[in-house]
């Protein structure tokens, strides 16, 4: 399966969240591919803590090979080159967990034939290799969401399953630029029609994340006032309805990640080393990852049970 | 006609190195393909016919393409030998089920110091010619640890087909399992005269590569060799392929979303479903030689004694139809707690 990583702005937690998933599902004995299709700022490998193993690959990486500079993108299997000390001690059982980075100077650039028929390529052939094919997407509505909208409506993907998450944080502002990335004019909806998509099916298969939410019962917060605490529920409330009347409502969401100071500071891996031997990290956060893990691939969620 | 015991006028050097690139893969479509479609896929050029064989298995090869090439050889020691010919290519069907292409070519052991008219080399296909004397040692371990970038690489030439072939409307793009492509890459050095063919090293270099040296008699076919290396490719992916699937199979209780997804599987317990693709689609794959020329049939005794690649599938295929058989008692009585 297919899943693209979407956001309309960037700081949405988009790559540190996806690549959580990708990681989730990874030791769970799923095989993962982490597809950086984020031209321009590719992060990925700072969440993965490959710095080293990404030298050499700045001409080789996905952005040339859609140019069709190299025949083949460079691929780095996380578990063996990790400098992440938990990660390296890879779990018994975990499937693989490979890395298809980005290149270091790509920025965004026009669309082309060929291009679309090496991202079809790829995506058939990891498709056929990998469980999880997991693609982070530029920010907004950028050359990487019309390539692989025009990909996933290509005839030859057509029996290749794909699901779309939405990641926005909790705020007014986010709330209304998620659901114009999906909605508006020139959003995923009308673009995909566009590009064949039949737009119920597309619709169906698009779910919103919401990162770095504050929980207002939460102990972070208990140092508040009533006033605060009476403020922060209001606001709550607010953003339900606003988020409601988008069309991103609670039954199109398929998770919610709380706010996790770990990650306010730096993009990283949670992992359960985090939570139970250092405890920097909350477990609701390594939870709440698991479980929109899990969900990626249970259909209750998407609307077909 | 040349005088008895006169060399030929337009004698070639003799050659001292050929090598090759096979990618092997699982064909992405849901229903093997029969002859017919297979000899489809495989028309690469319209005015040579595909080879279909039926027996001992389904086979088809598509002809075999020239690619023209001027470029440095990969060597170990780095120096730099400008090389000019055609490199040739082609691709094979196994029962319908495995694509493989596969790109080769022959080294002579030294060429004129500067570039000839093109229509010299058309006439040898498959031969490229070194820009003065080649040093064969130095090429065939370059050869097989891969080049600098802009070297000669036949693997960009096999999987450039391979690519091309993918994309061939008749595939549905429906793999029945989850599988990878492997690479082998290998090259045979001349053996003394009277000296038998000889496999001197087959590695797993990394997850999907392979290498392979050999050495065998000046006047065995480059294209012999092509089809002897396409035969162990053959035979390594299924392996490989097997393990991957048992590996993957989770004895227990089934995580959610597990391959293979397709709901057709209805009830089945998960190792079944798991393992019902390897029986459709591997199992009856497995016959070695069934293509090798005679006299390079018995360079796989040599796999055979170590690392004992048909012992090794026998046993496979046996843990996957105990698998099968214990799956077909009913649960109740399958699921045995530990004594205490």
């Amino acid at each position: 399966m297919l899943v693209f990583a979407a956001s309309d702005k960037g700081g949405t937690g988009r790559s540190v969240t996806s690549a959580n998933l990708a990681y989730q599902r990874a030791l769970t004995g799923d095989h993962v591919a982490y597809v950086d299709f984020d031209f321009g700022s590719p992060t990925a490998a700072a969440v993965f803590d490959v710095p080293s193993a990404l030298r050499g690959t700045e001409e080789r990486g996905l952005h040339s090979y859609l140019e069709g500079e190299v025949t083949e993108p460079a691929s780095i299997d996380i578990w063996r080159h990790t400098e992440h000390p938990v990660l390296r001690a890879r779990q018994n059982q975990s499937g693989r967990l490979v890395l298809y980075p980005g290149d270091a100077g790509g920025g965004e650039f026009a669309t082309g034939e060929e291009a679309l028929e090496r991202c079809i390529d790829l995506l058939l052939r990891l498709n056929s290799e990998f469980d999880l094919v997991m693609v982070d997407l530029s920010a907004g509505r950028s050359y990487a969401v019309d390539l692989v909208l025009a990909a996933t409506a290509h005839p030859q993907m057509r029996h290749v399953s794909y699901r779309w998450l939405v990641f926005h944080r909790w705020t007014r502002q986010h709330v209304i630029a998620a659901a114009g990335l999906v909605h508006k004019e020139n959003g995923i909806l009308r673009s995909g029609v566009d590009r064949g998509h039949d737009e119920n099916t597309l619709q169906g298969n698009i779910r919103f994340v919401r990162a770095a939410v504050p929980d207002p019962e939460s102990a972070m917060w208990a140092q508040g006032s009533p006033a605060q605490a009476a403020w922060m529920q209001s606001c709550n409330r607010a953003l339900r309805r606003l988020a409601s009347d988008q069309h991103i409502g609670d039954s199109v969401v398929l998770g919610t990640v709380p706010l996790e100071p770990i990650l306010q500071w730096r993009e990283q891996l949670i992992t359960e080393e985090d939570v139970l031997a250092t405890q920097i990290a909350n477990k609701e956060t390594l939870e709440a990852l698991e479980e929109i893990a899990r969900r990626l691939t249970d259909d209750a969620y998407w609307g077909l049970l | 006609m040349p005088a008895p015991g006169a060399p030929p006028a337009t004698a070639a050097p003799r050659t001292v190195l050929a090598c090759g690139e096979v990618r092997t893969c699982l064909l992405p479509a849901g229903q093997a393909l029969d002859s017919r479609a297979a000899a489809q896929l495989l028309r690469l050029r319209a005015d040579e016919r595909v080879l279909v064989s039926e027996r001992p298995n389904l086979y088809g090869r598509s002809p075999d393409t020239l690619t023209g090439v001027d470029c440095p050889l990969p060597s170990a020691n780095g120096a730099r030998i400008r090389a000019v010919g055609t490199v040739a290519a082609r691709a094979a069907l196994t029962e319908g089920r495995v694509l493989q292409t596969s790109a080769y070519f022959t080294l002579p052991a030294s060429g004129p110091d500067h570039r000839r008219p093109w229509g010299d080399y058309l006439v040898r296909p498959a031969v490229v010619e070194p820009l003065g004397k080649l040093p064969y040692d130095a090429v065939a371990a370059g050869l097989l640890d891969g080049g600098r970038h802009g070297d000669l690489d036949v693997g960009l030439i096999a999987g450039g087909l391979l690519t091309r072939l993918l994309r061939h409307p008749l595939l549905d793009q429906r793999p029945p399992l989850r599988s990878r492509q492997t690479r082998l890459r290998w090259v045979a050095l001349t053996a003394p005269p009277g000296e038998a063919p000889a496999l001197e090293r087959f590695t797993v270099a990394e997850d999907e590569l392979r290498t392979v040296r050999l050495r065998v008699p000046e006047d065995i076919p480059a294209a012999d060799l092509a089809g002897l290396c396409d035969d162990l490719a053959l035979h390594d992916w299924l392996l490989t392929t097997l393990v991957r699937v048992l590996d993957g199979i989770r004895l227990g209780p089934a995580a959610p979303g597990s391959w293979p997804r397709t709901s057709g599987d209805g009830e089945l317990p998960p190792v079944v479903g798991a393992l019902r693709p390897a029986v459709d689609h591997l199992l009856h794959l497995w016959m070695p030689r069934a293509r090798v020329s005679g006299r390079l049939a018995p360079l796989w005794e040599a796999l055979e004694e170590r690392p004992g690649f048909t012992r090794q599938w026998l046993a496979l295929v046996q843990r996957v139809r105990d698998q099968l058989t214990l799956h077909a008692i009913p649960p109740v009585h399958r699921e045995v707690e530990p004594a205490p």
